[in-house]
């Protein structure tokens, strides 16, 4: 018998309803803008309240010869760097949490510090690097940035640092060599937290927009989000302000897509409670 | 097993032959635009007089080449505008395209690093001689005396006129709008203005568009032959003539003379319901104007003119800017120099097809052409040809400039500023930027 679920006093609902409108109200007024003709909404954006409603910005997207190309490059960008950053992420951590060897507490400092430091100090010469290896405009020179997580790396350190060491020592008497323990004992263990980061990963790389704009010059490695930003025309603001909403509402399918089915690591994530 | 193996290389061997087809000898330039992409509905149409829009325009024109020269391999690459950012990063990477669409007040931010080369003796192989641009292309794309770029097109500032309100504010005069000749006379107008319609002499783009205030002004400190920049590293603001314009500006709000707190697609919509009188903005929206214009019912149906800005000190004079084609600098074979010699040719001599958005054209030959002259407007804006001014050539950034200067001006009309602490502090600003340009 499962116990009786405590209601909410009324003050607080109140308070989480007007907190969700308040939420909600900007993704609806996107979909609304986003049903509506163009030339309507360049006269008053109100317009996107009554009818009629059309979903030609929609069929306009779906005309566009690239878009379909942009969806698989996202697709493989992200799922590349999410898998990338999880094996990588899940080794470290399982080195730092687990294992001894020269300079262990350093080097953690030192993957820790990247944290502290944004992109946009990096920006530069990592174009440049990526330049001189010729990985501009490849799949490569998308993901391989993405990998370099040092959020990841903490994120399974701490993780595995969590499981119990005796499971280790049980494995270990049973005749387990460090990779077994590795995969077969404690990597199961992580599945909360991999699922965590992974959607995370996923979602930061999904959105990505600065540094696709720049490695990815040409159209046909264009993710996404650069791709339906190329589309757009001059004062898309307010001469295609209903495409403009379609195209927000189509580049986030995939998200809430992903959003739905993870939905339980997310809320764990956010409240803090994958980790223990 | 061998003889898998001799399938397989019989294989490689065909795909390899397969790869050299015709078009591998033919002279492959890559062309850079913004404009947006539209090849749902453009992609296979090379039929110009179907095609709308710059993007619809511009898709065709590349098309309509393509067709038309099937022993170049054109490679159009679209980008998110403006596509500086993709740009700077293609020539850093060291790949830059053979032709970018650049805007003439940004050609002097690559121009003065060396990135691009200057295009006279490619207009030349051409044909295409400096003076069959107009004035003001000629002017935007100058720098150091030499052209850095084709000029496509002239854009500004107008005053996109609602004849109906000015008729009903008795400021028409033998079917034309009556403007002021002195700031004096334009802010009398704008008093009898919203004296007998109730509504605001302007309708303006006051939030988030720094740009807008920051192009009247310097359309107006031309106009008094102001020196707005003496040189590559200072603005000079802190002048009588600045502080004229300002204290135009702040009346123009103190009086309620203008619209309020409206970004620029909220002013666009209220210039097209009929909120006021006159809505300076650029040349681009007189498409969409025009098309309220001839749409029955609406507030501007046969109530819409377009002009240049008065003159209300000096001599006639627009800030304006404009779309080129520029060439990043790179190594290129003569092939890729005669095919980028015969595009340009052919864009100018389609500068026409171009002017349709609404763009005033570069060639000269199209503005004076009775065709161009017949399209709605044209004729009256056509002036801007002449009179378009840009800023020297020396000067870089002009696009950060404008939002710090920009900003200052939104103070001072505002009224959180005073006009000279505003100026001051624009002039400083700016200051402090040009002397961090490399």
């Amino acid at each position: 018998m499962s116990a009786p679920r405590e209601r909410l006093p009324l003050p607080a609902l109140v308070g989480i309803v007007i907190g969700a409108a308040i939420m909600v109200a900007p993704l609806l007024w996107t979909l609304l803008l986003s049903i509506k003709a163009n030339d309507a909404l360049m006269r008053d954006s109100a317009a996107a309240f009554s009818p009629p409603w059309t979903l030609a910005n929609y069929a306009a997207i779906l005309r566009g010869s690239s878009t379909f190309h942009w969806l698989l490059n996202s697709l493989i960008v992200s799922l590349g760097t999410t898998a990338g950053v999880l094996i990588l992420c899940s080794l470290a951590g399982y080195g730092f949490a687990r294992l001894d060897f020269p300079f262990k507490r350093p080097l953690f400092i030192f993957v820790l510090l990247g944290l502290a430091i944004p992109e946009q100090a990096v920006i530069l010469p990592r174009h440049q690097l990526f330049a001189q290896l010729h990985l501009h405009n490849s799949y490569p020179g998308l993901i391989l940035p993405g990998l370099c997580s040092s959020f990841g790396v903490f994120f399974m350190t701490q993780y595995f640092r969590a499981i119990p060491r005796d499971l280790d020592e049980a494995a270990m008497l049973d005749g387990a060599s460090r990779f077994t323990l590795f995969w077969k004992v404690l990597l199961p263990l992580t599945i909360p937290a991999q699922a965590t980061l992974g959607v995370f990963t996923f979602l930061g790389a999904w959105n990505d927009y600065w540094w696709p704009l720049i490695s990815a010059t040409r159209s046909e490695r264009f993710t996404l989000t650069v791709g339906l930003a190329s589309s757009q025309m001059n004062y898309a603001q307010t001469s295609g302000l209903g495409f403009l909403m379609a195209q927000a509402v189509f580049a986030s399918i995939p998200i809430f897509i992903v959003y739905i089915l993870f939905q339980k690591q997310i809320v764990r994530a956010m409240a803090g409670t994958a980790i223990r | 097993m061998k003889r898998s193996g001799a399938i397989l290389v019989a294989l490689v061997a065909f795909a390899a032959l397969g790869s050299c087809h015709a078009g591998s000898h033919r002279t492959r330039i890559s062309v850079q635009r913004f404009f947006g992409e539209c090849d749902a509905a453009y992609g296979r149409n090379i039929d110009l007089s179907k095609a709308e829009g710059e993007c619809g325009i511009m898709t065709t024109l590349l098309n309509r080449f393509q067709a038309e020269n099937p022993d170049i391999d054109l490679d159009v690459n679209i980008v998110a505008w403006p596509g500086y950012p993709q740009l700077t990063a293609q020539i850093a990477a060291g790949d830059p395209p053979d032709l970018v669409t650049m805007h003439q007040s940004v050609i002097s931010d690559y121009q003065g690093r060396g990135l691009l080369e200057p295009v006279d003796e490619t207009l030349r192989q051409a044909g295409l001689a400096e003076d069959s641009f107009t004035a003001a292309g000629r002017r935007g794309v100058t720098k150091a005396g030499h052209f850095y770029a084709m000029p496509w097109d002239t854009i500004g500032g107008l005053f996109h006129v609602n004849t109906r309100l000015m008729a009903e504010a008795g400021l028409m005069k033998d079917g034309k709008p009556i403007f002021p000749h002195s700031p004096e006379e334009l802010l009398a107008q704008a008093r009898q203005f919203r004296a007998r319609t109730g509504k605001p002499y302007f309708v303006q783009s006051e939030v988030n568009d720094p740009a807008s205030d920051v192009r009247n002004l310097y359309t107006y400190l031309l106009a008094q032959n102001a020196s707005i920049f003496p040189d590559a590293r200072h603005v000079n603001l802190r002048t009588p003539e600045a502080k004229r314009v300002v204290e135009l500006f702040r009346a123009i709000e103190v009086e309620n003379l203008s619209t309020h707190h409206q970004d620029y697609p909220a002013a666009l919509a209220s210039f097209m319901n009929g909120e006021g009188g006159i809505f300076p903005v650029g040349t681009w929206d007189i498409g969409a104007f025009e098309a309220e214009a001839n749409m029955p019912g609406r507030p501007l149906y046969h109530a819409y003119q377009v002009w240049p800005y008065p003159r209300l000190w000096g001599h006639d004079a627009s800030f304006v800017d404009g779309h080129s084609w520029v060439m990043p600098k790179r190594r290129r074979t003569p092939g890729q120099r005669a095919a980028i010699a015969r595009f340009l040719k052919f864009m100018a001599d389609h500068n026409f097809d171009w002017a349709r958005t609404g763009h005033i054209p570069a060639v000269q030959a199209v503005v004076d052409s009775a065709r161009f002259q017949s399209l709605p407007h044209r004729k009256d804006i056509a002036p801007l040809a002449r009179d378009g001014e840009q800023l020297p050539d020396y000067v870089r950034r002009q696009s950060a400039i404008q939002g710090l200067i920009g900003e200052e001006l939104a103070s001072a009309i505002a009224g959180t500023k005073s006009v000279d602490q505003a100026l001051a502090d624009a002039q400083r600003r700016v200051d402090e930027l040009l002397g961090q340009v490399l």
